[in-house]
């Protein structure tokens, strides 16, 4: 494992706030500015692909990967991600080949993967203990191994982001347009599946179940108002992200807030999307 | 559906794409049954039909998009044409923030878009829009356009896919009568010179008439083919759309043009 105390000693040099002069603090930064530009990137998609509800669903498959590894007796770090991809891969499969709506296929997904965590939790109640830590996420707790981990999902995402960001767009424009015109939507797809299942089970570790959708579609969402090209929206996602994720983080940390980090991170994103909102009113009523 | 002879083919002429027995059936309804026929090289082969015949289902087979039983030879073997594609109706989310030149340089540039354009794709975007008169809308956003703005855009995006085989699918709908002009002469100007075939589905017969160089008459199954001179034949268009047909006559034809209503016609005869 590599000795990460010069990265955590230079983001507590950059940053000098009196909360981040804790190594867990600096551990949190260090994994939240790991995790906040793939979100960011992969959320510009999800958008685009209207793919929210997929999140949403490979998220409640972390119940199950986690009680999977328990049964088994696998460490629940490698068999909740690989289960998640799986999940991810299986829903794109069945998407691309059934004729049943998009929709209809995740829900039937979510619901198995929900089902089949906790009929196995249930067997034991000792497990569902555990259940709390992945409803809410605590980034407070993330490992150095994770950090280490996460830098290698980065280098892996920022090339795949770089590669294929044009044709992914193109694909979430029109499909059938992007196939014709020789883009390699189904290669692409299963890629983008596959890839975002591995950062929303990442992401489950920080913001929790039921937040990791918003961690992805919030700063998207908000850059959409702001944006007025592709390019741009990539540039506004980014800002959006990094900054709810540095700011939650600041704030949840102050003693007058003492609230969950997860739960801040998403407030401080959604202040960005009202401000947005804002903004995209102004300026239709200028144009008017 | 009527019984109606097939007419014999272009002759010598290569096919670019050749539908060989292609049937296509949804829920137990044939919407295409055993299709047999080709678009010769270099050509402006239109397909019409009434609504139903499945004009879009064969482009749809054709592109690959849907299953289909029967075979679809597309150029030379072992030479897979450059398709251009311009669909009738786009869907699309008209939130995404994605200017026109982004849109029509998307499919070229590797470097993400979020560096900024490539300035020889920006330029040869420029010049994709200045042949469909459409420079105008380079900077504007894809959601923002209007339906002929927006099919300007598609013609220039399909055109700048330097195809071979160009499909277009009621390129003319939801245009006005200036950019019907502009598909209609623009097109026929670009494939004389750069020498690509050009498939189309219309419903424009006046236009068809005008333009086409080979019609294939589709109800689910072929009732015509071949040359508009013998395949637009009155007996033909009624037993193909089931009614009289006043519109088209065979002989107005563009070597005595005086019945045909396409939009460059009126224009000529406006002037």
């Amino acid at each position: 494992m590599p000795d990460l105390s010069p990265l955590y000693g230079l983001l507590a040099h950059l940053l000098p706030f009196d909360c981040l002069q804790d190594r867990f603090m600096q551990q949190a930064l260090a994994g939240l500015l790991l995790l906040a530009p793939m979100t960011a990137a992969m959320g510009i998609q999800v958008i685009n692909f209207r793919m929210s509800f997929f999140a949403d669903a490979i998220s409640h498959s972390a119940f199950a990967g986690v009680a999977l590894g328990l049964l088994l007796a696998l460490d629940p770090g490698w068999t909740m991600p690989v289960f998640g991809v799986l999940v991810g891969l299986a829903i794109m499969l069945m998407q691309r080949t059934s004729s049943l709506s998009s929709d209809t296929v995740i829900g039937v997904f979510f619901s198995a993967m929900v089902a089949f965590g906790l009929a196995i939790i249930s067997r034991d109640r000792s497990l569902a203990r555990d259940l709390q830590r992945f409803l809410y996420g605590d980034i407070l707790t993330i490992s150095d191994g994770q950090v280490a981990a996460l830098m290698g999902l980065f280098a892996a995402l920022m090339i795949f982001q770089a590669c294929n960001y044009n044709r992914l767009l193109y694909i979430g424009f029109n499909p059938t347009l992007a196939q014709v015109h020789r883009v390699r939507v189904a290669v692409l797809q299963y890629l983008f599946a596959g890839l975002l299942a591995l950062i929303v089970m990442f992401a489950v570790q920080a913001v929790g179940v039921l937040l990791v959708t918003a961690l992805l579609i919030v700063p998207a969402a908000a850059a959409r108002n702001f944006a007025r090209s592709a390019g741009a929206m990539f540039w506004w996602t980014l800002m959006i992200s990094l900054s709810s994720a540095v700011a939650g983080l600041l704030l949840s940390a102050q003693d007058w807030a003492r609230t969950t980090t997860g739960a801040t991170i998403i407030l401080v994103a959604c202040g960005w999307f009202a401000l947005s909102m804002a903004a995209a009113a102004r300026s239709r009523e200028r144009l008017a | 559906m009527a019984a109606v002879d097939l007419l014999p083919l272009n002759g010598l002429l290569e096919p670019a794409v050749r539908f060989d027995e292609v049937t296509v059936e949804r829920g137990g309804i044939s919407i295409l049954d055993k299709v047999s026929a080709v678009a010769p090289q270099g050509s402006c082969t239109a397909i019409i039909g009434p609504n139903g015949a499945g004009k879009t289902t064969l482009l749809l087979a054709l592109l690959g998009e849907i299953d289909y039983q029967g075979r679809i030879v597309l150029g030379a073997e072992g030479h897979p044409p450059r398709v251009g594609y311009m669909p009738q109706r786009l869907v699309f989310d008209r939130g995404m923030p994605l200017t026109v030149s982004e849109f029509l340089v998307m499919g070229f540039q590797k470097r993400p878009l979020w560096f900024g354009l490539n300035t020889g794709l920006r330029r040869q975007a420029r010049e994709s829009l200045a042949l469909v008169q459409a420079d105008h809308l380079a900077d504007r956003t894809v959601g923002a356009l209007s339906g002929g703005e927006l099919q300007r855009v598609l013609l220039a995006l399909a055109l700048q896919q330097e195809p071979d085989l160009l499909v277009l699918d009621e390129p003319s709908a939801g245009v006005d009568f200036q950019g019907e002009l502009i598909f209609c002469e623009l097109l026929e100007d670009l494939r004389r010179k750069r020498g690509f075939t050009q498939l189309v589905v219309s419903h424009d017969l006046a236009t068809v008439t005008h333009h086409a160089t080979h019609v294939i008459c589709l109800n689910r199954r072929v009732a015509a083919e071949g040359p508009p001179r013998q395949a637009l034949t009155a007996e033909n268009l009624t037993a193909i759309f089931g009614m009289h047909m006043g519109l088209v006559n065979s002989r107005s034809m563009p070597s005595n043009q005086a019945a045909c209503s396409a939009p460059c016609c009126q224009e000529q005869s406006d002037a």
